[in-house]
């Protein structure tokens, strides 16, 4: 049981670290987000990202929380750009 | 039949019985667990051990648990397995509960592997009891107890 009357330890100064024989895990992919701007479409994102309009549909259904209509989005929303 | 007719009949079953004999006495097929492309096996940790060193093979080299106040604290972790990615910590306490350190390390093993955390402070360690627990992705796994003596 701590002495109550003990004054409180200083940690505040500690050096830390760690490495390993293993190799280390490469980071997580970063998501990739994209911020609709005037005149933008979910066709003109996906040629932007993808090369081809035809695959707005990806950004359609992983943005399906924020997306009613396909056709209609509006500058200011962010979008994730799957992979 | 004519007699050579039968003699050839008679060595021919002759050969056919002695060739089934020797197939009943193949050997079994290769062990399947060893093939290759067989599940890897699992992560786990092996040994954690306490110390005052490590060598370059992050293994300590000068096991204790008690330590000076000027000492850098060292556990190392031994674990065998592989995983994509995996999540070692080391979480350092002192009697108080107080947290004195946490640290991490995200590893790909793909084999034995050893992983070292340590702590320091140049100011001194407070005398008295302390625990370190080393956790898997935030599973707590082995905690060792130690001790620093004026």
């Amino acid at each position: 049981m701590p002495d109550p009357k003990k004054p409180k330890a200083d940690f505040s100064d500690v050096e830390s670290g760690s490495s390993s024989t293993a190799p280390e895990a490469p980071p997580p992919a970063a998501e990739r987000t994209y911020t609709v701007v005037k005149g933008d479409s979910l066709s003109k994102i996906a040629k932007r990202y993808y090369g081809d309009a035809q695959q707005w549909r990806r950004i359609y259904e992983a943005n399906r929380d924020q997306i009613k209509d396909p056709d209609l989005i509006h500058p200011g929303q962010t979008f994730r750009i799957p992979d | 039949m004519h007699p050579h007719g039968r003699r050839f009949f008679a060595l021919a079953l002759g050969v056919a019985a002695l060739t089934a004999a020797c197939k009943k006495d193949a050997p079994p097929p290769q062990d399947q667990a060893a093939a290759p492309g067989a599940a890897a096996p699992a992560f786990t940790v092996s040994a954690v051990e306490l110390g005052s060193r490590v060598g370059p093979d992050k293994r300590v080299t000068a096991a204790t648990t008690s330590f000076t106040p000027r000492d850098t604290i060292y556990v190392s972790v031994a674990t065998e397995g592989s995983a994509p990615s995996t999540t070692l910590s080391a979480r350092w306490t002192y009697e108080d509960g107080q947290v004195v350190q946490a640290d991490s390390q995200t590893i790909a093993p793909t084999g034995p592997a050893t992983t070292e955390f340590h702590i320091a402070k140049p100011s001194g360690w407070p005398a008295g009891k302390y625990k370190v627990e080393v956790a898997v992705d935030g599973r707590p796994v082995e905690t060792r107890d130690f001790e620093v003596k004026r």
